[in-house]
């Protein structure tokens, strides 16, 4: 990396944004049990996406000098995930859980490169939700303000 | 107060562990009130404009195009709730506008209900520009102008990928 370290401040919204990535990639893991194959190329593409984004997060933190977060063994799911419908469901949360992180890596780091890199995670994370909603059939598929808490 | 809303949204919470996540939210305000507001038009000023264009223009989509109508008048109500955000941050700014242009409403738009293509067209175009404008101030804005264009670059990015 060629920018400065991050302070405490920055650091803090990194490892929490790369702690949801974790929780993305694992929801993806369980999601794919209970999807139907047409559905299986939507569910690889956010799956393939939070990797990429979780391997750039630890790079970044790495590279300060700071222990990335690992992943957790398991995570509590906000229901139990049963059917197409429940994955679906937590698919939109993983994505919110980190469009609200990537949201606050924005709002609390200064520098433009790692504001760069975290607008593009929280677009990606707002397009898969809205692209979630559809499958799943809601009837609003957009929010105004994609990861304000 | 940010803290507990932060664990109440993010539902998605490690199960075993020392609980990560909750180290997340710390209570740091990012938000500086009171800097005496820099000279010149503010670059907010036509975001808020933009926003309150796009309203009107998917209103009238809605309107002239019933296929369009439920997707147009998600993205009106969307773009109406940015304006009011920025408005908002605009006035906390400058209370009092130095040019006391009061928002002038945005100029109606006429779609004609013969042309799907175009209304389409017109949509995936605002809601393209809108992403570029509100993207550019990213890098050097305050951070909670930072994070409230990011979002708004975000809402229209979904927009467009769900278009029918």
């Amino acid at each position: 990396m060629t920018t400065a370290a991050p302070d405490a401040v920055t650091v803090a919204a990194l490892q929490t944004a790369l702690a949801t990535e974790h929780a993305a990639v694992w929801c993806y893991g369980l999601v794919t049990a209970f999807v139907p194959g047409d559905l299986a190329t939507q569910v690889a593409e956010a799956a393939l996406a939070h990797r990429a984004r979780r391997d750039a997060t630890e790079r970044v933190l790495a590279d300060a000098g700071v222990t990335p977060v690992p992943a957790e063994p398991a995570y509590r799911t906000p229901w139990p995930v049963t059917d197409t419908a429940s994955a679906v469901a937590l698919t939109v949360t993983a994505e919110s859980d980190t469009a609200e992180a990537w949201r606050s890596v924005i709002e609390r780091a200064g520098g433009p490169q790692l504001r760069s890199s975290a607008l593009t995670a929280l677009v990606g994370a707002a397009v898969r939700a809205a692209r979630w909603r559809q499958t799943g059939g809601a009837p609003l598929l957009t929010v105004p303000f994609p990861g304000a808490p | 107060m940010t803290r507990s809303r932060l664990a109440r949204r993010r539902v998605l919470t490690a199960a075993l562990g020392t609980g990560v996540l909750a180290l997340g939210g710390p209570a740091l305000a990012a938000c500086t009130t009171g800097a005496s507001a820099p000279p010149g038009p503010d670059p907010l000023e036509p975001v808020a404009a933009r926003a309150e264009e796009d309203a009107v223009l998917a209103d009238a989509v809605a309107a002239a195009h019933p296929d369009l109508a439920p997707w147009a008048t998600a993205l009106a109500a969307d773009r109406r709730q940015h304006a009011t955000a920025l408005r908002a941050e605009l006035r906390r700014v400058r209370p009092t506008p130095p040019n006391t242009t009061s928002p002038t409403a945005a100029a109606p738009v006429d779609v004609r209900a013969d042309d799907l293509g175009a209304a389409r067209t017109s949509l995936v175009d605002a809601v393209h520009s809108a992403q570029e404008q509100a993207a550019a101030p990213v890098g050097g804005a305050p951070g909670h102008r930072a994070a409230l264009l990011a979002s708004i670059v975000a809402c229209c990015a979904s927009h467009e990928a769900v278009l029918p």
